[in-house]
């Protein structure tokens, strides 16, 4: 019985080919849509969750007690970890580990930039690390131990076991090789090409060692022992940095680390969401794009069901169960989302590269992985049990003497029903997903346009390291020569976003509130405004003409606001506890979020706090030869350290980057969505078409023309398109007003949108419509009159 | 066999009843033939599907093998059809997919017998229908008499004890028409199988033992016919 099933149902498929095809097609783009995005939604899920202890591992963070709330750092001090291990059994291990930055390290002359971080010998005992070359016991105990990601070593050396070989770090430390690892998969938040022991960071900076309680620079991780609770330590160590430092309202506490990921953001101390609204936006959209194409599944089916109901009808008299039937039915879908299945991994496998390229990250598909291979298996007999369900029950539920007389189709009124609810379904999602993409493009357009303060335009930076620290003012006089800079400034950070914040700003007649007030802080020489392009509204950029400068500060025009300053020029401020004259104040820039009205600012001069150099370049030579002239001169000055000069504004354009994303998948799921449906309504057209061959046939003969009869033939689909963008534009007004709420800089939803959506959505569904009853008019109507 | 007791069927439309049957009591025995004749709307066919049990009666009472059919559930109906009756269509109703030797099958399969009988089954009605050559065409490929040939055999090969049939011969011309009434005949008289027909022609009502008139739902006329 199998075996003829089996037989049958492929008969069929290759019988109706154009239809088999449009179904395969349309359920292979839908499951490769929702495989793709399922891929994304794991590695967002599985972030930080390798290793069979990941659910032990905890980060400290502290929750700071402020005027306005509490607000929650995942930043802490230094020390917090050590008393933390010594104090509570419960903690197994303890690491501290800074953020890591892109540090020289060379291998003889080899030299090149990775990822550095340092930490605690502890932290071989906190992650699974899986050691090809070393021990893991010891591979950190020494200052000057160095463990190496096996891509590391191959870039360094071309090998792997490289064990007790010297590296050179930054130029000045050696460094010896004591382990090699594999490399960690993307979603680790604390990935690394290179881990050094915190005791040099230590020894590089004496200040490290300090014992301080409020100075948050450094990520403290802690595993727990298996029977420790972690609610009871939380409860424990509360006080204990109120406890050692009096002064400040602070309290830690262990979050999951495995979850920090995905729940990051903290509203008045407590986890409420972050990254996992967007996982379960894109869980949503996977769902949507495949019953999307499973509707296209069920309404060939049912359509087809005059033609099948003969079949039903026949195999009931001849001793059929309805069990059996549904059973034939359900393994005729299982066939066809099998052949769409082996098409989705065809265009997975291609377009994987092109969607790892969008995202940014590097998706993989593990073949060796069993559990891969049971959630594709899920996924396709879903797939298979939810677009055959509905066709089999409703076939097979037809009554024999019915079905014989072909009485189906007037007595199914309601599965035709149900048939338009679908489609108008599938339209509705495809019409938001349009306006979605259209409205999200729209705000991203429209931040970008939003003046910022400054001229990010041929703006470029390059990091202050090495020697440029030292040899900066004859570099800056160098590359003023070249003509290939107009102007060169030493900043503190980057402009392209924000660094650094302080509060404690002193000023005669400022309240205590008002000595709470966050400032952003920046620290520069002269020609900052001559070269970023920041415009002073009163006062003077920092100049050499007057020698005092080099204890003045200018303000924002927001800082003046909340300072409730009166003529702030010549005033003086207390700033990190020295004296500053107010020289000038300058109009306000986007340095943070561009979508939120951001903090005061202060500027300080300070020569010794150099970072980043940022450069003009020269708009009457060709760029290219600029950044070339720029990095022969720096080379020249700075030998041992590769050049790494970027575009502010590309930097400044990764800040839009999540809502881009956004933007792009909805733009190309909306697409397929849109696309998706269109085959289905090709697909029902046709059908329908073929239905009423004698009705055309008649009503031709009877004298109707092409044109009333492609009337007649689309007006039944129109209507269900324009019922769902009625239902949809006010669902998707809704949804993306809601979403630009989130912005305190947002535009509008115009109708223009709205009104392109509908327009849209409503022609390329005419047109596929109309091929079909274009077709179907101008047939011969003696041809349509012989059927029967 | 047989037992009709005053069955009725009844369309109410806008409070009109509009009758199909009325009335209508009759016995059939083991081994008869039977063909029910009427003209168009006389409700044969209505009569014949009550009889396989594709409608029901809207009231009345049906004794099939001495079980009430009235309260069977949809199992036991099922049951019946596989191991009872055997029907034949006017349109042959072959199932398209399937090839002549698939469509034979397709019975046995149901009935759950296994895969060696069903072969030397399937093989002994080819053979007797002298449809060997033709067993793996699809019915598309056959002619009408062939098809039927095919519809029948498809009937027979569960061994049923009843055949319906429903104008078996209405789309069929004559000599082949009247080739199918031969082997209705020589399957009622060798096998001892009952057989009911519906049918327009006088001449194929011939090849039967009794007739059953019609005429606007009411038995009208139950003679034997003479040989």
């Amino acid at each position: 019985m199998f075996k003829l099933n089996l037989k049958i149902a492929l008969r069929n498929l290759w019988k109706n080919r154009a239809s088999s095809l449009i179904n395969i097609t349309g359920l292979a783009i839908g499951l490769a849509s929702c495989l793709l995005l399922l891929l994304y939604v794991s590695y967002e899920w599985n972030f930080d969750k390798q290793g069979e202890n990941s659910s032990r591992i905890y980060q400290v963070l502290i929750n700071f007690e402020k005027p306005e709330g509490i607000t929650t750092g995942v930043q802490t001090p230094g020390i917090i970890g050590p008393v933390l291990k010594q104090n509570y059994p419960g903690i197994e291990a303890m690491s501290r580990m800074d953020y890591g930055s892109p540090w020289l390290i060379a291998n003889g002359l080899k030299s090149f930039k990775k990822n550095g971080r340092f930490a605690d010998p502890d932290l071989l005992n906190i992650f699974d690390y899986t050691f090809i070359a070393g021990d893991q016991k010891t591979a950190l105990n020494d200052p000057n131990n160095v463990i190496l990601s096996e891509s590391t070593a191959r870039v360094l050396f071309g090998r792997t076991d490289v064990l007790n070989k010297t590296l050179l770090f930054d130029h000045k430390v050696n460094l010896k090789v004591t382990g090699v690892i594999k490399d960690l998969p993307g979603n680790v938040s604390s990935n690394f090409d290179f881990l050094m022991p915190w005791s040099l960071l230590e020894a590089m900076n004496a200040w490290v060692k300090e014992p301080h309680w409020t100075n948050n620079q450094w990520i403290t991780l802690v595993k727990l022992s298996p029977s420790a609770d972690p609610v009871g330590i939380n409860r424990m160590i509360k006080g204990l940095i109120q406890k050692n430092a009096s002064n400040v309202k602070s309290s830690p506490f262990l979050f999951s680390f495995n979850k920090l990921h995905l729940y990051d953001t903290f509203n008045n101390g407590v986890s409420s969401g972050g990254k996992i609204d967007q996982v379960i936006l894109f869980m949503g959209l996977a769902i949507g794009v495949l019953l999307i194409a499973c509707i296209n599944f069920m309404n060939m089916a049912t359509a087809k069901s005059e033609k099948r109901a003969k079949e039903v009808g026949v195999k009931k008299t001849i001793g059929a169960t309805r069990g059996s039937l549904i059973s034939q039915f359900l393994m005729e879908s299982m066939v066809l989302t099998l052949c769409s299945a082996v098409m989705a991994a065809a265009l997975i496998e291609f377009f994987l590269p092109v969607f790892n390229n969008i995202l940014g990250i590097e998706l993989t598909i593990a073949y060796s992985n069993p559990m891969i291979w049971a959630s594709l298996v899920t996924v396709v007999v879903l797939t298979g049990l939810i677009s055959g369900s509905y066709p089999a029950f409703y076939l097979s539920s037809f009554n024999p003497v019915q079905a014989l007389r072909k009485k189906i189709g007037s007595s199914g009124l309601s599965s035709i029903k149900l048939r338009q609810v679908l489609v108008v379904g599938q339209f509705c999602f495809a019409v938001i997903l349009m306006i979605s993409t259209a409205v999200i493009y729209k705000q991203i357009q429209y931040i970008k346009n939003r003046p910022i303060g400054y001229q990010l335009d041929q703006l470029v930076e390059m990091p202050q390291e090495g020697e440029l620290q030292a040899r900066f003012e004859p570099l800056k006089e160098k590359l003023l020569q070249s003509g290939a800079v107009t102007a060169v400034c030493q900043t503190s950070g980057t402009m392209s976003d924000s660094n650094s914040d302080f509060w404690g700003l002193e000023w005669a007649g400022a309240t205590d509130a008002e000595k709470h007030i966050v400032f952003y802080q920046m620290a520069t020489t002269y020609d900052f405004a001559k070269t970023t392009g920041l415009k002073i509204t009163a006062g003077r950029d920092f100049s050499r003409r007057f020698a005092s400068d080099s204890s003045g500060v200018m303000l924002s025009q927001l800082a003046i606001k909340k300072m409730n300053l009166q003529d702030p020029i010549g005033k003086v401020v207390r700033y990190q506890g020295q004296l500053c004259t107010i020289v000038g104040v300058f109009g306000d820039f986007t340095w943070d979020s561009p979508f939120k009205t951001g903090k005061p600012m202060l500027i300080s001069f300070n020569k010794k706090n150099g970072g980043m150099i940022t450069m003009r370049l020269n708009t009457a030579k060709p760029a290219s030869a600029n950044l070339a002239m720029i990095e022969r001169i720096t080379k020249e000055f700075n030998p041992a350290y590769p050049t790494d000069i970027r575009y502010v504004d590309r930097l400044f354009a990764e800040k839009l980057q999540t809502q881009k994303t956004l933007g792009v998948l909805s733009n190309l799921f909306g697409g397929l969505a849109i696309f998706i449906s269109c085959m289905g309504l090709f697909g029902l057209a046709a059908y329908s078409a073929e239905q009423r061959t004698k009705e055309i046939g008649v009503r031709k003969v009877l004298g109707a023309s092409v044109g009333s009869l492609m009337q007649l033939l689309s007006i039944n689909f129109l209507k269900m398109v324009m019922t769902a963008v009625v239902i949809a534009v006010p669902i998707a007004s809704y949804i993306m007003s809601y979403w630009l709420k989130g912005f305190e800089f947002h535009t509008g939803i115009s109708w223009l949108i709205i009104a392109g959506a509908a327009i849209g959505t409503l022609s390329i569904a005419l047109l596929t419509v109309s091929f079909q009853a274009y077709r179907a008019a101008n047939s011969n109507p003696v041809e349509a009159l012989k059927y029967e | 066999m047989i037992e009709l007791k005053n069955i009725e069927k009844y369309y109410a439309n806008k409070g009109v009843k509009s009758y199909i049957l009325r009335h209508v009591t009759t016995s059939i025995k083991e081994g008869e033939f039977v063909s029910i004749m009427g003209p168009s709307g006389a409700g044969k066919s209505t009569l014949l599907n009550i009889l396989g049990m594709l409608e029901d009666p809207t009231y009345g009472e049906y004794e099939f093998m001495g079980e009430n059919i009235t309260s069977l559930n949809e199992r036991k109906r099922i049951e019946l059809y596989r191991n009872h009756i055997g029907f034949v269509f006017q349109a042959y109703h072959l199932i398209d997919e399937m090839t002549v030797a698939e469509n034979i099958e397709a019975p046995l399969l149901y009935k759950k017998i296994g895969g060696s009988e069903r072969k030397s089954r399937v093989a002994d009605v080819l053979d007797r229908f002298n449809m060997v050559a033709k067993k793996d065409l699809f019915p598309n490929q056959l002619s009408g008499g062939q098809q039927q040939l095919v519809g029948i055999a498809r009937a027979l090969v569960a061994q049923p004890s009843i055949i319906l049939a429903d104008e078996p011969t209405g789309n069929l011309q004559s000599a082949q028409a009247l080739q199918i009434m031969d082997l209705f005949k020589k399957l009622n008289e060798e096998e001892g199988i009952t057989i009911v027909q519906v049918t327009h022609s006088e001449i194929n009502a011939g090849y039967g033992s009794r007739i059953l008139h019609l005429l606007d739902g009411v038995i009208k006329e139950d003679v034997a016919t003479t040989v």
